[in-house]
């Protein structure tokens, strides 16, 4: 039975609960709603979710672990000769998977019975060929060993398929019942009710805190299984990238995250002077209806994707900047370089700065101000000598939030600073980032248990730590010094 | 009544230091100030009375060109300053700030240290030449607010961590810093306690040997032990104005007996 | 009191009384005034520096991506001749399926050829095989599709608009020259010259292109003929998904967080958690999807489905945070009023609260949107930058089928070499943008209108 048809049917059941679940209150009461507890509706509804949400979770649980259950299974079967490491294993398995669903192609198209298909012999029939009509093409002959995996693969998961949809079925049931047994005229199903919801409430919330464990595992894991395979030292203190398809690759962090830096430090140089007099003029100078139009705009920038601007870098920046920059000084000859990705960053990250700022500045008093403009200060000696100092705590926080937003970046990075790992001075060269790493080791042809493609997630966690780390910083730094205002 | 005036000084001879002529305020279609005329003298302690949203703050506001601030704030007539308009579209406001001082209702101190909260004023101006004439003024603005010995040890510690009192008097010192020629001072003490009310109370009639102070209160009280001028504004009219004892015991106009005796306010 | 009166220490003279007129103003007023000036310039520079580069931004994208609207082709009379399509004549599309677009690419040239040939149209040194080539390589695919569908029309000469070829249409757009062409082994200044001929003919023309917004990618060999189809599906599938995972979820955890959840370490923990998940790099979150979503769960790399529930997990933190600024947006008394009639806590919140929450949590949720159709990173690492040529299936079987994203196409386009993809990645971001105007322009409508002032 399909997932579909089978949630459908769930659904069915917990509508007719609530049907049932109501007229049952009803009679339970005479016919006369108001001698119940609670209103009619909500015994309905206490049905409809002892019948519903315990069916979805095991529904859920058991399409994730059925699958895992199965592999696990037919790599034990395969035994150690087909299957001699974790690779083959997994490569075996890719083939299984092909075939069985070659077979259900064949099943389909052909019209064999299951008897037919489960009597097939890898070295008798022409599987190969019969696989290729139905458009799964093999690269070698079928082995016997791999075939009979694969039909049992399809019967173990026709069996798991028939078994998921009498145990989701019967658990729907068996909720309906419960449900339903408890109705009585003083049965208090609004606040039974509300008690699941609230349940359902906290789980959503849990969901948080599942993400942040989910990414911390399923990084760390990896982590743990490069660091296994490369000395961890030579990552974090190697200042060479320098990864080779055969194995014996240099993997050290330095370099990247030399660039990674570098570019930082050219963005903020960008965005925090542009940023900051921006909201300074919004806040302190603009008037009413030039703020109006003026913030709207500089928000665009914000809701660009950061796919736009790294064309705008590729394109535009770094051929600007090559041809009038860094050829005439003969500082570089390629259009994408440190200044390129860290200019756009630059700009992606003004309006961030900016609205920060303006919002930071708008919370420092009126009083403050008139308390300088009254002693005959002009309006930037204000601002620099109370309103600044008075936001300063706000503002680095900003900061620190803009950084780790340019550390973090990936798109403009890839299309405007290369992919070069090499730690230079020369802003006009191009140098790779962590995050351009991380893309290019996951995405490339390496296979996955190497090395290679393993060091993206130490890399990642690396990332994930620096970009925590400093907005907790930012966090605590605005929370320490915060002048409160009443 | 008599007793509760700390010792009156010779009123008749002091000169003017502002004059006002036919002054009104709209804050975009509310006529907030009518046709205002009025004379303030140097070295004296004149007070504006009256009740709430009358326009004296409003007014008092004009004198420094505070309402310049204000978006939707107009002002015409004539004020002048030792016979200066301050109006006139050659004056800098900022420089006029410079000689008119203020001290707001709520105590609001820079957060910085004591020190560089009174010596902001000084600094701006470029006031001092070296780091001990500033000293020297901080002392003596401070001395002036009767806060030296308070916090003459720990001046380098946040303004903001002082008490309210010493929070406004220190507010004072910095207004008084910049050597002002007239101090406005708009209801300084109602966000006080009656001691503190009662110190910054003495201070004011303390600093009218060196400058002309103008003070909002609401208190009748107030006007009547500080100031040796009163002025009566209601609903945006300056009704009467005139020496404190003959306003209090003998006003000329029904409104200004009427809010006296307590039947308006 | 007396120490104020004995205690004056000296005070610096008081500056000169020329100094003292209002009227003029002294040297350190001009110098101050003259810093104020500056600063006030500092503030308007940089507004115009941004508002400068985001004009340039949108010009050079516009500029370079609205040809890709405007597409080059040709029009003639096409005889599907019968000796190559159906050579047994039976007009059985199984039987005919044997013949591949190689004939039918020769169909078309002879067409076009012939076509020149009774017109006159001739070019010295362009010959039939080059007439031929002038025609895009995908065009025999189309017609092949078109006469299997209706084998009737075997045998029948139709007027037949197919598009040019990749560089022809470069040429009318300017970036093929006579020059580049000499270099170029893909055409022949010949060629060019032919087709300035065929344009003053009226067979060349450009015209708007909707198969752009239609059709699949194409290999990089036919710029010409890929379009955005199902790189918009793809993005309107997780669109929609996002929507249904994180609007209930957000929404829900949202009421918990404000409403019901005591204040103790654990709901701070919650709390630390989602401001700290905001600020995660997005391709963390593509990480944490390749683990989880794909090795872990073994769903299809590059379907819709893992796209949209990792987008969803990253969309979700913002959501909250809007969602709970809309819901403490609603005054207590509204709470307590409810509470007064003796409603529980959960119908004043479901009854009361969130209904008049509900704009601002749309508004905040069509913001999220917006900001989740533009994320690149994050695909790129579930395996969607690979090429994609068959639309997906309709849902749900389809969210499991590899699909493509709007900004995944955009950087795929603009990684190629040729600069005819250049033209396409602009144009793709030009509809990118299209769509997200008009999502944030209906989200600040939405909250204008429904804007309460408590």
């Amino acid at each position: 039975m399909s997932v579909s048809l089978l949630s459908l049917l769930v659904l069915a059941l917990a509508v007719a609960g609530f049907l049932i679940g109501r007229a049952r209150a009803l009679k339970a009461a005479g016919g006369d709603a108001r001698r119940l507890h609670s209103l009619p509706g909500y015994y309905g509804q206490s049905v409809v979710l002892f019948t519903a949400v315990p069916a979805f979770l095991l529904m859920a649980a058991w399409l994730i672990l059925q699958p895992i259950l199965i592999d696990g299974r037919i790599t034990a079967a395969l035994g150690p000769q087909v299957a001699p490491d974790a690779t083959a294993a997994q490569l075996a398995m890719a083939d299984v998977r092909r075939i069985a669903g070659g077979l259900d192609a064949m099943q389909a198209a052909g019209g064999f019975t299951d008897d037919q298909i489960a009597g097939m012999r890898a070295d008798l029939a022409d599987i190969r060929g019969r696989l290729a009509e139905v458009g799964v093409a093999l690269g070698a002959e079928v082995r016997p060993e791999i075939f009979e995996a694969a039909k049992s693969y399809r019967l173990q998961q026709k069996t798991g398929a028939m078994l998921m949809s009498v145990a989701v079925l019967l658990v729907a049931a068996a909720g309906m019942a419960f449900a339903l047994r408890r109705i009585d005229r003083d049965f208090r199903a609004r606040n039974v009710s509300e008690t699941f919801v609230l349940w359902l409430l906290i789980g959503a919330a849990l969901i948080a805190i599942l993400t942040t464990v989910g990414i911390v595992l399923s990084m760390l894991s990896e982590s743990i299984r490069f660091f296994g395979m490369y000395p961890a030292g030579e990552f974090f203190f190697g200042t060479v990238w320098n990864p080779q398809f055969r194995g014996g690759s240099d993997l050290g962090l330095l370099p990247l995250l030399w660039g990674t830096l570098y570019i930082t430090l050219v963005s903020m140089l960008v965005s925090v002077p542009i940023g900051l007099f921006a909201a300074i003029y919004t806040a302190e100078y603009a008037p009413q209806r030039v703020r109006n139009v003026v913030k709207p705009l500089i928000e665009v920038i914000a809701g660009i994707p950061t796919v736009v601007f790294g064309l705008f870098a590729l394109v535009t920046v770094g051929p600007f900047l090559r041809d009038w920059f860094a050829q005439p000084l003969g500082l570089g000859t390629s259009g994408s370089s440190v200044m390129t990705a860290g200019i756009v960053i630059g700009i992606l990250n003004i309006p961030f700065i900016s609205s920060l700022a303006d919002d930071i500045i708008n919370a420092v008093p009126q009083s403050l101000r008139d308390g300088s403009l009254g002693l005959g200060a002009t309006r930037s000696e204000t601002i620099r000598n109370v309103v600044l100092p008075a936001a300063l705590p706000g503002i680095v926080g900003a900061i620190l939030m803009a950084a780790s937003r340019a550390i973090g970046e990936t798109m403009i990075v890839t299309m405007g600073a290369g992919a070069a790992a090499k730690m230079d001075l020369n802003p006009f060269e191009a140098m790779t980032t962590i995050t351009v790493k991380i893309v290019s080791q996951l995405t490339g042809d390496t296979e996955f248990n190497s090395p290679e493609t393993l060091v993206a997630f130490a890399l990642g966690i690396t990332l994930f730590v620096i970009t925590l780390g400093l907005n907790v910083l930012a966090l605590w730094i605005v929370r320490k010094y915060r002048e409160q205002y009443e | 009544m008599n007793d509760m005036r700390i010792m009156e000084r010779e009123t008749d001879t002091r000169t003017v230091k502002i004059t006002a002529r036919g002054v009104q305020v709209h804050y975009g279609d509310k006529h907030a100030l009518k046709d205002v005329d009025v004379d303030i003298l140097d070295k004296t302690v004149t007070a504006f009375i009256g009740p709430s949203g009358c326009g004296k703050s409003t007014f008092l506001r004009c004198l420094n060109r505070m309402n310049d601030t204000v978006a939707t704030a107009r002002v015409s007539g004539t004020i002048l300053l030792d016979g200066e308009d301050i109006y006139d579209r050659r004056v800098d406001p900022v420089q006029l700030r410079a000689r008119v001082g203020m001290v707001f209702q709520k105590p609001n101190p820079f957060p910085k240290s004591i020190y560089d909260n009174v010596a902001y004023g000084p600094r701006i101006h470029g006031l001092t030449r070296n780091k001990a004439d500033l000293d020297e003024i901080v002392e003596s603005s401070l001395r002036k607010a009767a806060l030296w010995t308070e916090v003459k040890d720990r001046l380098n510690d946040t303004g903001t961590g002082l008490s309210g009192g010493q929070q406004q008097r220190l507010c004072i010192a910095r207004a008084v810093a910049t050597h002002p020629e007239v101090l406005l001072m708009d209801e300084p003490c109602s966000a006080l306690d009656p001691i503190a009310t009662a110190q910054v109370e003495e201070l004011i009639d303390e600093l009218r040997a060196q400058f002309s102070v103008v003070i909002v209160t609401h208190s009748m009280q107030q006007a009547a032990r500080v100031s040796q001028r009163t002025a009566f504004f209601h609903l945006g009219n300056l009704v009467e104005y005139g020496e404190t004892g003959q306003i209090f015991t003998n006003p000329k106009d029904p409104r200004t007996e009427s809010y006296i005796t307590g039947r308006i306010g | 009191m007396t120490e104020v009166l004995q205690h004056q220490p000296a005070i610096p003279a008081r500056p000169a009384a020329g100094d003292r007129s209002l009227y003029a103003a002294s040297t350190k007023m001009r110098r101050r005034n003259a810093a104020e000036t500056r600063f006030r310039l500092y503030g308007v520079a940089a507004v115009a520096v941004s508002l400068l580069t985001l004009a340039i931004m949108l010009f050079t994208i516009i500029r370079d991506g609205s040809s890709a609207f405007r597409q080059a082709m040709l029009t003639f009379p096409v005889t599907i001749d019968a000796a190559i399509v159906d050579k047994t004549g039976s007009r059985d599309p199984v039987q005919m399926a044997r013949v591949t677009t190689v004939g039918y690419g020769r169909l078309l040239g002879n067409s076009l050829a012939a076509h020149l040939a009774e017109r006159g149209i001739a070019v010295e040194g362009v010959d039939d095989g080059d007439i031929a080539n002038m025609i895009s390589k995908d065009a025999p695919a189309r017609l092949r599709d078109r006469v299997l569908a209706d084998p009737s029309l075997v045998g029948q000469t139709i007027e037949l608009t197919v598009l040019a070829a990749g560089r022809i249409d470069g040429y009318i757009k300017g970036r093929v020259t006579r020059e580049t062409a000499e270099r170029d082994s893909n055409v022949t200044p010949g060629q060019l010259e032919m087709a300035d001929r065929l344009i003053e003919a009226g067979i060349l023309e450009t015209r708007f292109n909707t198969a752009f917004l239609t059709a699949p990618d194409a290999s990089d060999q036919r710029p010409e003929a890929a379009g955005l189809g199902i790189a918009i599906i793809g993005s309107a599938y997780m669109m929609v998904m996002v929507l249904i995972f994180t609007l209930p979820v957000g929404v829900a955890a949202s009421i918990y967080l404000e409403e019901f959840a005591p204040k103790n370490r654990f709901t701070d923990l919650i709390e630390v958690n989602i401001s700290n998940l905001a600020a995660v790099p997005s391709i963390v979150f593509g990480i944490l999807g390749l683990a989880i979503f794909i090795n872990f769960a073994g769903l299809p790399q590059s379907s819709s489905l893992v796209g949209a529930l990792v987008i969803s997990l990253m969309t979700l933190p913002t959501i909250i945070i809007a969602t709970r600024a809309a819901i403490r947006a609603v005054p207590p008394s509204i709470r307590d009023a409810a509470l007064g009639v003796g409603a529980s806590k959960m119908q004043a919140v479901f009854h009361h609260v969130l209904p008049l929450a509900m704009p601002g949590i749309l508004t905040g949720t069509i913001l999220g949107l917006a900001s989740a159709l533009g994320e690149t990173a994050p695909l790129l690492l579930i395996g969607m930058v690979a090429f994609v040529t068959n639309y997906p299936s309709a849902p749900p079987e389809g969210v499991l089928d590899p699909a493509t994203a709007l900004p995944v196409q955009v950087y795929s386009w603009a990684s190629r070499a040729d600069p005819a993809f250049l033209e396409r990645s602009s144009g793709a971001i030009i509809v990118l943008l299209v769509f997200l105007v008009i999502m944030n322009v209906t989200a600040i409508v939405m909250r204008r209108r429904f804007e309460r002032r408590w």
